[in-house]
């Protein structure tokens, strides 16, 4: 009966923490939406087609063979149909790479249906952007599909080891498929893709843990009261919990920005690794004045402990860490933007992967100081209406 | 008025003070002058209003009438009057993984104290808490009462005009009690001002004067004797007891 006793207890006290119940009943769904969106579907890819020659006449053929594909949207490339100058054709088909119009581009030159006619090998080149390893593999396995299902139309064979429609073809030959990667290689592994962006993750993830529990108990335990008591000013007490916490960030940093350098085994410049570390310490700072923030929201430890899965797992889902946040519905995408990792993230695979300068990321580093100053401004304002009314 | 200059006059005023927080009314239209030099208790159950009245000193929180002036004409949360504020919370509001010392200096430092004088004004606070010997333990690793002593020392370090004690006896043993209450009869007689809240009638009789507070309600104010005899009681807390019951404001 005690324990009967002991259980109504327990019920009571915690349907009386309405923060508590929502979050009880709430994060599950949420958590449980994400993962959906995240798994429901293959990955979508934006493919282009480009032919010269012979290849032209066979365009609609290929585009409607990967329309048949429901994981691929096919996009016209904006490139003029007079242009067969491979070079120029070379740099256009990069340039719409770059600007994220297409993953991947399918270009048959001048020779490469009559050399497949003529029983030779010709060449197939496939454009890809090459920093997203899972785009990458998803343009490919479109395309060696939809070559293989026009193999027994057309000279077509990708691989010597396709479907029985191959034996069909005209020409089994496999074909040479050459790939232009704008970013990494054959050689880049999915470990590569993934561990720059680790090393921000982790330092938001323990600065915003460690800056919330501490500041939480300087309140509970009134010592924060004393400061304010003394000719101290509000300010320059944060101030000191920043600059604080920044010696233990900043070392953290240091530590997981060297052993996962170690561990990805590239040789970075020094430049790359310094632009790096501004990233994370930027992304330091916003996470210690979260950890601040959400320790004045919080009235108790137990509450402040609520924040952790709170702000962490969205951002594990959303930021673009594992999944491609496009493959979302808009209204995740727009939190992803509101998200403080979607932009270290993406400067820090501008910054390791695509070997551009910090300049290249100002967006970013500019949303992240926009974040910090946000933050430390709620944070304020929230601090000085609790600390003043009660 | 610089710090360090103290108005002889009064140490604190409060002309007409209301404190209200939403609906709820923790202090009504109070009025009170406490001249400077002396221990001022202020007597009263939980939730009488003595907390509220304090933190009204520090300036943590504003009153949403009336006027509340110290030292003489400084508002509370001015810098000035802070500095020559000590105060010290129910809780234990220290560094437990800090020393002793470490603690002081912090403190010390918050209040913008030269490192010379800092240090030799921490060897004079450890002698008046007892704990010269202990200064470089780590807090948490002394006993409670110890704790609370060095609690003591870093709310004197900055040697404070007025010092403000929000029950700074509660959950202590009768010895630590007499000998906290020894500092501060010396620390009073030094020419330090000491405003005290407590629920404790035998320490409410060490004070000079002492203002019953009841819901927020000034019911008695006076020396422990004048209020004995005004209340014709034994003591003074036979005179609470009354006071309470007649809810009469003095």
């Amino acid at each position: 009966m005690r324990s009967v006793w002991v259980a109504v207890r327990v019920i009571r006290e915690i349907s009386r923490d309405r923060r508590t119940l929502a979050f009880f009943f709430l994060a599950p769904l949420v958590v449980m939406t994400l993962v959906y969106y995240a798994i429901k579907d293959d990955q979508i890819v934006n493919i282009g087609v480009v032919t010269r020659g012979a290849a032209r006449f066979f365009e609609m053929d290929f585009i409607s063979t990967l329309e048949m594909d429901k994981d691929v949207r096919m996009i016209s490339m904006p490139i003029p149909d007079e242009e067969t100058d491979p070079q120029t054709l070379d740099r256009l088909i990069r340039q719409e790479l770059a600007t994220g119009g297409a993953d991947g581009v399918l270009y048959m030159g001048e020779k490469m249906i009559t050399d497949r006619f003529d029983g030779r090998e010709g060449t197939l080149h496939l454009y890809v952007e090459g920093s997203k390893p899972i785009i990458t593999s998803a343009v490919f396995g479109a395309i060696a599909d939809a070559m293989d299902e026009l193999a027994a139309s057309l000279p077509v064979v990708i691989d010597s080891s396709c479907s029985s429609l191959c034996a069909e073809s005209v020409n089994n030959k496999p074909m040479v498929l050459e790939k232009h990667y704008s970013y990494g290689s054959d050689d880049y592994r999915m470990v590569d893709f993934f561990l720059p962006v680790l090393p921000a993750f982790f330092v938001f993830f323990f600065t915003f843990i460690l800056s919330t529990i501490t500041f939480q108990r300087e309140r509970l335990r009134g010592t924060l009261e004393r400061l304010l008591v003394a000719p101290v000013g509000f300010y320059q007490v944060i101030a000191g919990y920043v600059m604080g916490f920044f010696t233990f960030a900043s070392l953290q940093s240091i530590i997981v920005v060297a052993f996962i350098l170690k561990l990805i085994q590239f040789d970075f410049t020094w430049s790359q690794t310094l632009a790096f570390s501004v990233v994370v310490l930027l992304t330091m700072l916003v996470a210690l004045n979260l950890g601040l923030l959400a320790s004045f929201l919080a009235h108790n430890e137990f509450q402040a402990l609520q924040f952790i899965p709170l702000v962490i797992l969205p951002q594990i889902f959303l930021a673009d860490i594992i999944w491609d946040i496009n493959g979302f519905p808009m209204f995740f995408r727009i939190i992803a933007w509101v998200l403080p990792l979607t932009h270290a993230n993406a400067a820090a695979r501008d910054i390791m992967i695509r070997n551009n300068p910090l300049s290249n990321s100002w967006m970013e580093l500019l949303i992240l100081a926009g974040f910090i100053v946000v933050i430390f401004t709620v944070m304020t304002l929230v601090a000085q209406k609790k600390d003043k009314s009660i | 008025m610089n710090a360090g200059t103290v108005s002889t006059e009064y140490i604190l005023r409060m002309e007409d003070v209301v404190k209200t927080f939403g609906g709820f009314t923790a202090l009504h239209q109070t009025s009170l002058t406490i001249p400077g030099r002396m221990v001022f208790g202020l007597l009263g159950p939980n939730g009488a209003g003595k907390t509220t009245l304090l933190r009204l000193v520090t300036g943590l929180i504003s009153p949403t009438a009336g006027k509340l002036t110290l030292f003489g004409g400084l508002e509370p949360g001015a810098s000035a009057a802070r500095a020559m504020i000590g105060y010290m919370p129910q809780s234990l509001a220290i560094y437990p993984n800090l020393s002793v010392v470490e603690n002081m200096l912090f403190f010390g430092r918050m209040y913008g104290m030269g490192e010379g004088a800092l240090k030799t004004r921490i060897d004079e606070v450890l002698e008046t808490i007892e704990l010269s010997g202990r200064r470089d333990d780590i807090l948490a690793n002394l006993s409670g009462g110890m704790v609370r002593r060095a609690l003591l020392g870093t709310t004197l370090v900055h040697k404070p005009k007025l010092l403000l004690l929000d029950e700074p006896t509660a959950g202590v043993d009768p010895v630590l009690r007499i000998k906290i209450w020894e500092t501060l009869r010396k620390l009073c007689d030094e020419g330090t001002s000491i405003l005290i809240t407590t629920h404790h009638i035998s320490e409410a009789d060490r004070c000079d004067r002492v203002v019953f507070l009841r819901s927020g309600v000034i019911i008695g104010d006076g020396t422990p004797d004048d209020l004995t005899r005004q209340y014709q009681a034994d003591d003074l807390e036979k005179a609470f007891v009354v006071a309470t019951k007649e809810g009469v404001a003095t």
